[in-house]
Formats: C-alpha cells, sequence, structure tokens
C-alpha cells in the first residue's frame, strides 16, 4: 500500500479519537465565549451546589456524630467507622452489592448489545420490539417488583409453572438464603436492559457506514466487522453505560425492599437497604452517613479504576 | 473578601451542622403546655385510616363530630402506612414538621417520650374510661401517660376445627410438647415427600411478633423494668425460638409455607391446620371465605407453655411536644381515644377496642376473635420497654431468621441478638 492510502484500522482509530481542536480564536473573543459559558453552566454548578455538595458535606460532617434526628448531633470521632467495621450485616451488604454488581452488569449489558444489534438490520415491526424491551425501564419498580412477586410465587407463581412443565420441581425462591439473590439479580437484570440497549442502539445508529464499506471491500466478514469495528467503535458508549450501570447497581433498592425486605437471613440486603434502614428505621443519622460514605468511597474507586482500565477519559473525549 | 476553597468547605461544614442541629433543636425540647384556647391548624399522621373505607370513616364521620364540638379547630390528615410510619416520623422531625398529633404503635412510647417527642398527658385521662389494666401499660414511660390507646391488636392461634376432627383431635394444645405432637399428627405430605399441609404456620405472621408471642409464653421478658437490661437471651428465649426450628425439623412447619399479601392465609387455603394470627383475620375470614366461618371450621386459642400469653400490640394517639396548638392538639388526642371513635376504628380493621365499656357492644359479640382477644386481656403481653426498641426492632426479625434458614443455632442467634441490644442500649 502507498503511504497515501489510510487503512480501515486508521480510520477507526480517527473516528473513535473524535474531531480535532478547533483552530486559535482572537483573545476578547474567547474571553466573551468564556463568560457566555460559565454562565450557561451557572444553573448546573448552583444546583450541584445546593443539591450534591451540601448534602455530601453535610454526610460527611455528620458521619462523625451520633444524631438521632431527635437530638442535636453529637461529635463522636471515629466511631461509627469503627462500628462499621465490626457490623457483620453491613460487610454481607457490601459482599451482597458487589455480587449483585457483578452479575447484573455484564450479563444486562451482554443482552442489551446483542438486541440493539438485532434491532439496528431491518427487522420486521422494530418499533414494537423496541418499545416492548423499553417498557420495564419506565415502569415503576414497585409495579414490577409486585408482578415478580407473583412469578416467584412457589405454589402459584409462573417461574415454577415452567420449571413444573419440564419436569423440574422449583425451588421458594424468596423465601431461600441460596435462590433469594439469584432472583434478584434477574429482576435487576431485566429490568437494566432497555436503557443499555436504547444508548448502545443511538451508538450503533450513529457509527460511519464508510468504515463498514472499506472494510467490505477489504474483504472482512461480519464476525471480524463486529469486533475490528463495532466493539473498538463502541467503547464510548460501553464505558458510559459500564459506569452508570455499576452506580445504578451500587444503588438499587426498590427490588430488594419489595421483594424481600432484605432477607432472609440478610441473604439480599443491600448497601442502600443497610443505609435506609440505619436511618429512616433505627434512627441512626450518623452511622447512615458514614455508610454513605464507604457506598460513595467504592463507587468513586470503581469509576476511576474503570476509567484507568478502560481509557474512558479518552474514549469519551 | 477572598474565597478560596477551603473557606468555602468550611462555611458549607458549618451550615450543615447548624442545619441540623437547628432541625433537631426544634422538634421537641420543650414540652409544651396544652394549656390556651382551643383552636388553630393541626396535622394528624395516622396509619390506622389509610385506605378508602378508612378515609371515609375518619374525614366523613370522626373528624366532622370532632370539629362539632371545636369548631375553632381545623385537622389536616396526613394518611401513611404502618410500615412506612417510622420514616415518614424520622423525615418529619429531620425537617422539623412533626404532626401535632400522631398515632404510634406499642413499643414506640419510650424512645419517642426518652427524646422529648412527645408531650405527657394528664393523668386523669387514663382514668376517664374504664381500660383494660394493662391496655395503658404500652402508654405510659417513666410514670407519665403519653398516649391513649386506640385500638388493639392480639396474636392468637388459629385452627381448622374439621382438620383437627379429620385427626381425631379434640381439644387445642395444651402447652408446646402437644403443639409439636399436634403439628405432626395434622402435617401432610405428597408422594415425593413434598409438604402439601403444615400442622402449624407460624411464620405468616411477621417473625418478631411471632417469636415474642412464644417468649411470652413460655414465661419469658424482653428487658427487664428499667428497660436497660436484656432479659430475653435466657433459656425461656432461647428455647421460643428453637421450637420453630423443632417443628421445621419435624416436617410439620415450613418457612416457605406462607401466604403472600392480599391473599388468603394458609389457614384458609387448608394448607395449614394451625397458624398465629392476628385478631383481624376474622374480617378476612368473612370477606374471602365466609363458608369457613358459617359452617363454624375455624377456632382461635391463646398459646401456652410454662404461661398461657398473646401478644398486644395496637395503636395509640400521642400529642407532639413542639405543636404550636397544643391545647387543640390534645383537644383531638381526646377526641381519639373515646369509646366513640375508637369503636367504629376498631370495627373497620377487626381490631381490639380497649375500653371495657365495648365489651357488651355487637362489634364484639359477633367477632369471635376479638371476643377471645378481650376476654384473655390478662394474659396480653407487649413488645418494647426500652427508650432504644426502634433500633432493637429492626434487628429482631432479620437476627432470629438466621436460626430458622439453619445458618446458626437459636442460641448463637439469641446471643447475637442480645449483643445488638445491648450495643443498641449502651448509646442510650
Amino acid at each position: 500500500m502507498s503511504g497515501t492510502m489510510v487503512s480501515t484500522r486508521d480510520r477507526v482509530r480517527a473516528a473513535a479519537s473524535g474531531p480535532s481542536a478547533p483552530p486559535p480564536r482572537r483573545r476578547g473573543l474567547l474571553r466573551a465565549r468564556r463568560r457566555a459559558g460559565l454562565l450557561m453552566v451557572a444553573p448546573a454548578v448552583l444546583h450541584a451546589l445546593i443539591w450534591i455538595g451540601i448534602p455530601l458535606v453535610a454526610a460527611i460532617v455528620l458521619s462523625f456524630t451520633s444524631y438521632d434526628v431527635l437530638t442535636p448531633p453529637r461529635f463522636i470521632g471515629l466511631e461509627n467507622f469503627r462500628d462499621l467495621l465490626s457490623d457483620s450485616v453491613f460487610r454481607r451488604a457490601v459482599l451482597n452489592t458487589s455480587i449483585y454488581t457483578f452479575f447484573t452488569v455484564p450479563v444486562a449489558m451482554g443482552i442489551s448489545l446483542l438486541i440493539a444489534l438485532m434491532l439496528n438490520t431491518q427487522l420486521a415491526g422494530r418499533a414494537i420490539f423496541r418499545t416492548a424491551i423499553f417498557i420495564p425501564q419506565v415502569t415503576a419498580t414497585i409495579a414490577v417488583a409486585l408482578v415478580w412477586l407473583w412469578i416467584y410465587d412457589p405454589r402459584s407463581g409462573l417461574a415454577n409453572a415452567v420449571l413444573s412443565f419440564l419436569g423440574l420441581d422449583g425451588p421458594a425462591w424468596l423465601s431461600s438464603t441460596d435462590w433469594a439473590m439469584p432472583a434478584v439479580i434477574v429482576v435487576g437484570i431485566w429490568q437494566g436492559i432497555g436503557l443499555k440497549m436504547l444508548i448502545y442502539l443511538a451508538a450503533l445508529q450513529s457509527l460511519p457506514t464508510e468504515l463498514y464499506e472499506a472494510a467490505s471491500v477489504d474483504g472482512a466478514s461480519k464476525f471480524r466487522q463486529f469486533f475490528s469495528l463495532t466493539l473498538p467503535l463502541l467503547r464510548p458508549a460501553t464505558f458510559f453505560v459500564f459506569v452508570t450501570s455499576v452506580i445504578g447497581a451500587f444503588q438499587s433498592f426498590d427490588q430488594v425492599y419489595i421483594l424481600t425486605d432484605g432477607g432472609p437471613a440478610n441473604s439480599t440486603t443491600m448497601m442502600t437497604y443497610e443505609i435506609y434502614k440505619s436511618a429512616f428505621r433505627e434512627f441512626r443519622m450518623g452511622y447512615a452517613c458514614a455508610q454513605s460514605l464507604v457506598l460513595f468511597a467504592l463507587l468513586l474507586f470503581l469509576t476511576l479504576l474503570n476509567r484507568r482500565i478502560t481509557g474512558g477519559d479518552r474514549a469519551t473525549r | 473578601m477572598e474565597y478560596t476553597r477551603r473557606s468555602v468547605l468550611t462555611a458549607l461544614g458549618l451550615g450543615a451542622v447548624a442545619a441540623a442541629t437547628g432541625c433537631s433543636a426544634s422538634s421537641g425540647d420543650s414540652q409544651a403546655t396544652a394549656d390556651g384556647p382551643v383552636e388553630g391548624e393541626i396535622s394528624l399522621l395516622t396509619p390506622l385510616f389509610e385506605g378508602s373505607t378508612g378515609k371515609d370513616l375518619l374525614e366523613g364521620k370522626l373528624l366532622p363530630a370532632f370539629k362539632q364540638k371545636n369548631p375553632n379547630v381545623m385537622v389536616k390528615v396526613d394518611y401513611t402506612t404502618y410500615a412506612a410510619l417510622n420514616e415518614k416520623i424520622t423525615t418529619s422531625l429531620a425537617g422539623g414538621l412533626m404532626p401535632d398529633v400522631v398515632m404510634l404503635g406499642v413499643g414506640w412510647i419510650p424512645p419517642f417520650a426518652h427524646k422529648k417527642v412527645l408531650a405527657p398527658l394528664p393523668d386523669d385521662l387514663a382514668k376517664r374510661y374504664e381500660y383494660e389494666d394493662r391496655v395503658l401499660e404500652p402508654s405510659r414511660y417513666d410514670g407519665k401517660l403519653y398516649a391513649l390507646p386506640m385500638v388493639l391488636d392480639t396474636r392468637i392461634v388459629t385452627y381448622r376445627k374439621d382438620l383437627f376432627a379429620e385427626a381425631g383431635i379434640k381439644a387445642p394444645p395444651k402447652d408446646w410438647a402437644e403443639l409439636r405432637e399436634m403439628s405432626k399428627e395434622l402435617a401432610r405430605s405428597d408422594g415425593s415427600g413434598k409438604l402439601t399441609r403444615v400442622g402449624f404456620d407460624p411464620f405468616s405472621i411477621d417473625l418478631r411478633q411471632c417469636w415474642e408471642t412464644f417468649l411470652f409464653a413460655n414465661d419469658g421478658n424482653l428487658f427487664d423494668e428499667s428497660g436497660q437490661q436484656v432479659k430475653f437471651n435466657d433459656d425461656r428465649g432461647v428455647e421460643a425460638l428453637q421450637l420453630f426450628l423443632d417443628v421445621v425439623k419435624d416436617k410439620s412447619a415450613d418457612y416457605s409455607f406462607k401466604s403472600s399479601a392480599g391473599q388468603p392465609t394458609t389457614l384458609q387455603q387448608g394448607r395449614s391446620a394451625m397458624m398465629m394470627s392476628n385478631n383481624s383475620l376474622w374480617v378476612q375470614l368473612k370477606q374471602q371465605t365466609p363458608e369457613l366461618l358459617k359452617e363454624d371450621k375455624v377456632g382461635a386459642f391463646i398459646l401456652a407453655n410454662k404461661v398461657p400469653a398473646m401478644l398486644q400490640g395496637g395503636t395509640m394517639v400521642a400529642r407532639s411536644a413542639s405543636s404550636k396548638h397544643a391545647a387543640a392538639a390534645q383537644a383531638l388526642v381526646e377526641f381519639m381515644g373515646t369509646p366513640e371513635s375508637i369503636l367504629p376504628t376498631a370495627q373497620q380493621r377487626g381490631s381490639v377496642p380497649g375500653v371495657q365499656d365495648l365489651r357488651t357492644s355487637d362489634y364484639v359479640k359477633e367477632n369471635g376473635f376479638v371476643k377471645l382477644a378481650l376476654d384473655n386481656m390478662s394474659k396480653a403481653r407487649s413488645e418494647g420497654g426500652t427508650a432504644a426498641w426502634m433500633e432493637i426492632r429492626e434487628k429482631i426479625k432479620t437476627t432470629l431468621e438466621t436460626a430458622v434458614v439453619g445458618k446458626r443455632s437459636a442460641k448463637e442467634a439469641i446471643d447475637e441478638l442480645a449483643n445488638l441490644s445491648k450495643e443498641a442500649i449502651s448509646r442510650l
């Protein structure tokens, strides 16, 4: 190949790295633009300061106090954090949340991508499929969980009816310490597919078709095109979906609240659920703030780790 | 002034603490008196009238009657459920918007009275009607009256008379040994050994309340009289939990064998021969399976081992210490505690009225479970008894459950619960 020829790989790299930097402007114009920019972001910054910044600072401050809402907070130093270390239920909640995230995020992402790829073809009735798959996302979790409660009913539920049809004896899904977590994970996967699918679909539809034409000319098979073109080009979308999914999974609450109440024997309790219980049922606001900070630190760590591993910063630039 | 990152963060931190302190300081540091004119707009937080029937009763009958007696008082009602009541109160307190009048569960008075969220009531209100002796016990804290009982809810054992007759059993069990034996006789399995009917279903009601009933029937206590010492971690508490494990081991009970909310109970479905129940099951029987009552197929008895005992829960009405219209709030509390308010309220929920005057009412005479509960009120015991109850009550079910599902022994679970309770009490 001559030096002026651009390979498919180079095109992919160029497309993934986004548009090049704008040409330099005059200093005055830049200053005016900067002011305009600041003005435009001001409402969002104010919102973040009031509704995120202040509660965050309050949570940090209160985590060093014993605060039961009924009487003023009392400074107790690191006692809440020391209690957290010996709290076996919270440790179980961290483990459960990690297990839930580990299983729901990759599985839901894989299924979403697969569905998005299918719905990105000229499939008959694809609008109906897209709507049907997205519906769980916009349905109230309470309603969804109530339907799943029926599905998991050991005697009259759909799950065991299907298993019974196949000659299998279904378990008591939500009353069993072995099966309750898998049951909650299935609901989490099912509910999370819609939004992920939508993001992937939008990303797929914005991929440059000329790259695929070039790849076809180069003789790349569909399989090769998927791994060498589609997946790398979807990296920004994948990074976004992964980060939001992990945060979402770590913050999942509703399905546990309705389906299992954290049980049986804490087998499905999650970090958010423990925070809620400490704060609103046990009146231990200071302790709940300490638990919240652990959750915050974990999420921050995971996001930064993922950014480092996947090169998310470059991918989203 | 130059704003640095440090100064801004310091200001935010101080602001947050000031906000938090300010909120709580307004939430009841002072014990408001109920002197003054009976007027103003007051709020009422109630889990007792949720749903359209309850709302119709409260707004269509009770509040108009109150308004007639107190024309200058306006009542704003905030409805909630029993499940959400706790967090509703927490958020109200945190926001400095504690309702003037609040309905609470049994066991809740010591924690809230201890923190001065509730205002004490004049003690003569306790003598206004002829209450069942022990009914006012959960309303008191530190010798003072803080609430008036509205309705009571007891935990009793219900059983299927037809299934007893079929098994040749003539009378309900007198102690746990008999209960266990009868459960074995009454349980049924299919060809594969899978349970189709349990002899005894202790798991369709809240595990905490069920275990407490067994603890009391074993002559045990939750705490000492001061509310500072844990008492349930002796043999009596362990035996109470062990019985659940034993009936599961006998294959005459199963933890997964419970009915879902809203569905007929296992007893109604014939899937259990005996079941721990709330007295409100009578109303459910009338609505869902009236033939069982008509054909006299359902009976009830009080659980007994060392002593006969039933758990008495219920709903009480109290006045907030931070109410700006204390006299109006107290007037509403007094009104809600009259037999005229109590009877229709008990009727709509199938609950037990705690005033002896109502013992002869048609409602009590017609409701077999309510009558049984009232006749045995001297055997009733209540949960709570410590100012740390709100924290401890949340730990009971999950900790006991670890034993029921076979993750640890009854003794280990009870010891763990005792440790958690001691920690909670030490934080008071």
